[in-house]
């Protein structure tokens, strides 16, 4: 006979047995999920089903904060389990480690896929890549209008350069329409032709939340978008087929902020520079003319000129003064010869005459001298003059002809 | 070196390359007083024209709508406009 189990015991046998066995130990399942329960605790319970049966599920709070996603209903999912027994309800159950979205390998597959083919077509060609404008004047961005992704946004920019124009193209960014309202949004963009700049933005996110930016028709109209796109999907690890064909990559939607619009304050402090610069180079112009005209205002050729004229003026005053030299010897001279010539009219002088002998005859009547005895007639009163005075006579007759 | 006369077609970048060389002109220190003090003049006409490049853009955040009949019109970009029953 064997032995008789209690219910405890027996639940707590199952319990070691299914614990023991290696392949229950750590099972990967894969089903639906259904009844899905989060208690306040942070455990997570469901079922896994398929389309004959299902299983209970177990996730305990330490690991389902690690599952990359929410659960929810309906979903398909693939986990990693060890299989036990609830003691109490001697209910089987699976208690999941760790839980992944069935058909993320596939996914993955049909990125990679995908991203050959259009590397292959030369879509992400860096030649091809348009330069992003050092100073947009109008953003246009591509994202959700909800949640912090626009704000952020929104806040970056501001912060960086405060009068900042931002058109938003609302769109969907994840799920079924979000790759079509994406492609819209370039489309539009590129019809309207009032951006500079296009910013396709979404925040974090799973692989199948992200998937819309992998998709071929986004990524064949951003390729032949002519306003340069810039694509800020998800985290920095995050990389979708956006992120290759954009003309810039941005590893955030915070960091697009940043790279498309410059710090108005570095702007200014440029302009300021080169405005510094300019005013230096007009001064610098200016005292290297002076110092020029300093050297040369010193140099022989400019002082030469002068030197001349000091040189002739030199000259004329020796010229001067020999002039004035020659003129006084002339003017001796000549005074010396007046004094000579008055000597010889002092010799001369009828005075003289008259002191050696002579005397001089005059009519009184006109007081001419008498020459000729032609002009004295008989009774006409005649002056002598000697050296020591007058004799008054009157003439008794005259005789011509020579006496001496 | 453009005329100035042709200043108001600049962008910010070209205006402010073309700035860069008509400092670098002047600074060789070439040229007659009467060049010189023109390429001043355009140099000072640059910095004005860049600084007024930087203002004249607008502030403003504006969303597209559907404005009813197919086609999308502008309304300025409020937090209330974000949650006023667009699409996530």
């Amino acid at each position: 006979m064997s032995a008789v189990f209690t219910v405890s015991d027996l639940n707590h046998y199952v319990g070691e047995v299914l614990a023991a066995d290696p392949v229950l130990s750590a099972v990967r399942v894969k089903g639906e999920i259904s009844g899905f329960k989060k208690y306040p605790s942070g455990h997570l319970y469901f079922s896994l089903k398929d389309k004959e049966s299902q299983v209970n599920c177990v996730a305990f709070r330490g690991n389902a904060i690690h599952f990359s996603f929410v659960p929810e209903n309906g979903m398909a999912v693939v986990i990693t389990a060890r299989a036990s027994l609830y003691d109490r309800d001697g209910r089987f159950q699976l208690v999941v480690y760790e839980m992944e979205k069935d058909g993320v390998g596939d996914l993955f597959a049909a990125f990679e896929r995908l991203k050959a083919k259009l590397e292959s077509e030369g879509l992400f060609d860096l030649h091809h890549k348009l330069t992003i404008p050092s100073l947009p004047h109008r953003i246009g961005v591509v994202t959700s209008p909800k949640g912090a992704v626009i704000q952020d946004i929104i806040h970056v920019l501001s912060r960086r350069f405060p009068n900042f124009d931002l058109l938003i193209y609302p769109s969907a960014v994840q799920g079924q329409s979000a790759a079509l309202e994406l492609k819209s949004g370039v489309e539009w963009f590129n019809r309207t032709d009032q951006v500079d700049v296009i910013i396709i933005a979404r925040g974090g996110g799973s692989m199948e939340d992200l998937w819309c930016f992998n998709d071929e028709s986004l990524a064949r109209t951003i390729y032949k978008s002519h306003i340069p796109v810039i694509s800020a999907v998800g985290h920095e690890t995050d990389y979708t087929i956006c992120d290759f064909v954009s003309d810039l990559r941005a590893p955030t939607p915070s960091a697009a902020a940043e790279l498309v619009m410059p710090l108005k304050a570095e702007l200014l402090s440029a302009i300021n520079a080169r405005t510094d610069r300019l005013t230096r180079a007009l001064l610098h112009w200016v005292s290297i003319r002076k110092n020029k005209l300093m050297m040369l205002s010193r140099s022989r050729a400019l002082l030469s000129p002068l030197r001349r004229v000091e040189t002739q003026s030199q000259r004329l005053d020796m010229l001067t003064l020999k002039l004035t030299h020659s003129l006084n010897r002339r003017v001796d001279s000549t005074a010396r010869r007046i004094d000579k010539d008055i000597a010889s009219l002092d010799a001369l002088s009828p005075l003289k005459v008259l002191s050696r002998g002579y005397s001089l005859a005059t009519n009184p009547v006109t007081g001419k001298c008498i020459t000729s005895v032609k002009q004295v007639t008989p009774g006409q009163p005649v002056q002598i003059q000697l050296a020591d005075g007058l004799v008054h006579c009157k003439a008794e007759k005259t005789e011509a002809g020579r006496i001496l | 070196m453009k005329d100035t006369n042709e200043y108001e077609k600049l962008t910010f970048e070209e205006a402010m390359l073309e700035l860069e060389s008509v400092v670098g002109k002047l600074d060789s220190g070439e040229g007659t007083l009467d060049e010189s003090i023109s390429l001043f003049q355009k140099g000072v006409l640059l910095s004005k024209l860049c600084s007024a490049r930087l203002e004249e853009i607008e502030q403003r955040v504006r969303i597209l709508t559907d404005d009813g009949s197919g086609s999308k019109k502008e309304v300025p970009f409020t937090d209330s406009t974000a949650s006023g029953g667009e699409k996530e």
